[in-house]
């Protein structure tokens, strides 16, 4: 699974981004695209020491600007079913393919691709392996009040 | 092909990944790509003092940039388990610097 | 070059034409403007831009001092983040911290 279909995903879910300048942004993820640049919407801002909050209606943060992203547990149970109903979509119509020898994949994706080797996708075995209810708004502000580091 | 296949290897494994900030993450890898840039389920951060024990923060998911990241380490299970963190006293790392 | 080419289509800055934005830049200055123009390398043109002034001692914290420096262009490269004026306030801490950790 690619990070950034993650992160496609996860629109118009919560999540919390850290930029490298320590500040954390929580909001709604509007929009992403491949630098990894976001939209957030409704975005509350921390100070890289959690002493200070601003309230933003919306922000775009550059790509290269970000440590990392919080985002919900569910996202990533979201993210297997898409690429596993575009999986059974595809087939259908792939009559013509049984015939080949099996090299020419008829979706033409590389051969080395990293999102296959989920063929397991009902062996993800952690049905109730999550005992959380994902991230908010409390844990990730008092996160980045309590850090002070360097 | 940069740095890809290392990490194939690894996925739905746990790893411990030290990022450039000094914070150790634990959690399973579920992807990654051409920029090192992971996703860590389950993840939780190590926080490491020599006053008292490692204190474990429970992170849930996550996705970490590569350019945030020093270190991606496979993590032995077993041998994880046995550790106490409770007794465990260590200096907390330092940012790198550039 | 390959960075931030194109498709920069996550916001369309064309609402915010003429409105009040804030942006942060790399390296930690942050100024507020008027703006008045911008390109796909989200390089900005801010007018009656004003800068906060940072803490002597401590770099990496802003102050409430700002200088003015009015008409700028800031280099699309160095922006780290843009928002509207409008509807940005500082606020108490929305998070219950029930230890001060």
């Amino acid at each position: 699974m690619l990070p950034l279909s993650l992160l496609k995903t996860a629109q118009g879910h919560p999540m919390l981004v850290e930029l490298k300048n320590g500040e954390t942004y929580n909001g709604h993820l509007v929009n992403c695209d491949t630098w990894m640049n976001i939209h957030l919407r409704e975005v509350i801002c921390t100070s890289k020491d959690g002493d200070r909050f601003w309230r933003m209606q919306e922000c775009y943060i550059r790509g290269n600007t970000i440590k990392y992203l919080r985002v919900p547990d569910e996202v990533i149970d979201k993210v297997q079913e898409e690429t596993n109903k575009s999986r059974t979509d595809r087939k259908p119509p792939g009559v013509g393919r049984g015939r080949g020898r099996g090299r020419d994949d008829p979706s033409g994706r590389p051969a080395k691709g990293m999102g296959r080797s989920q063929d397991d996708g009902g062996a993800k075995g952690f049905g109730g392996g999550r005992g959380r209810s994902g991230p908010n708004n409390r844990s990730g502000g008092s996160r980045g009040g309590g850090r002070g580091r360097g | 092909m940069s740095g890809g296949p290392g990490l194939e290897s690894l996925v739905d494994q746990q790893i411990s990944v030290i990022t450039n900030d000094g914070r150790n993450i634990v959690g399973v890898l579920k992807g990654f790509d051409q920029a090192t840039n992971i996703i860590l389920d389950e993840s939780h951060e190590r926080v490491y003092s020599t006053k008292e024990g490692v204190q474990q923060l429970v992170l849930g998911l996550y996705i970490i940039r590569g350019d945030n990241i020093s270190i991606v380490g496979e993590v032995d299970e077993d041998l994880d388990s046995n550790l106490d963190l409770s007794e465990l006293r260590a200096h907390p790392l330092k940012p790198i610097i550039h | 070059m390959s960075q931030s080419g194109r498709k920069e289509t996550v916001l369309d800055l064309a609402k915010f034409v003429d409105k009040g934005v804030q942006v942060k830049l790399t390296g930690g200055r942050q100024v507020t403007g008027t703006l008045k123009g911008y390109d796909q390398l989200l390089n900005l043109v801010l007018d009656e831009a004003v800068e906060f002034l940072r803490d002597p001692d401590d770099p990496l914290k802003n102050t409430d001092q700002t200088r003015r420096l009015g008409l700028i262009v800031c280099r699309g490269t160095a922006v780290m983040l843009v928002s509207p004026t409008d509807g940005t306030d500082e606020i108490a801490n929305p998070f219950i911290q029930p230890d001060g950790a």
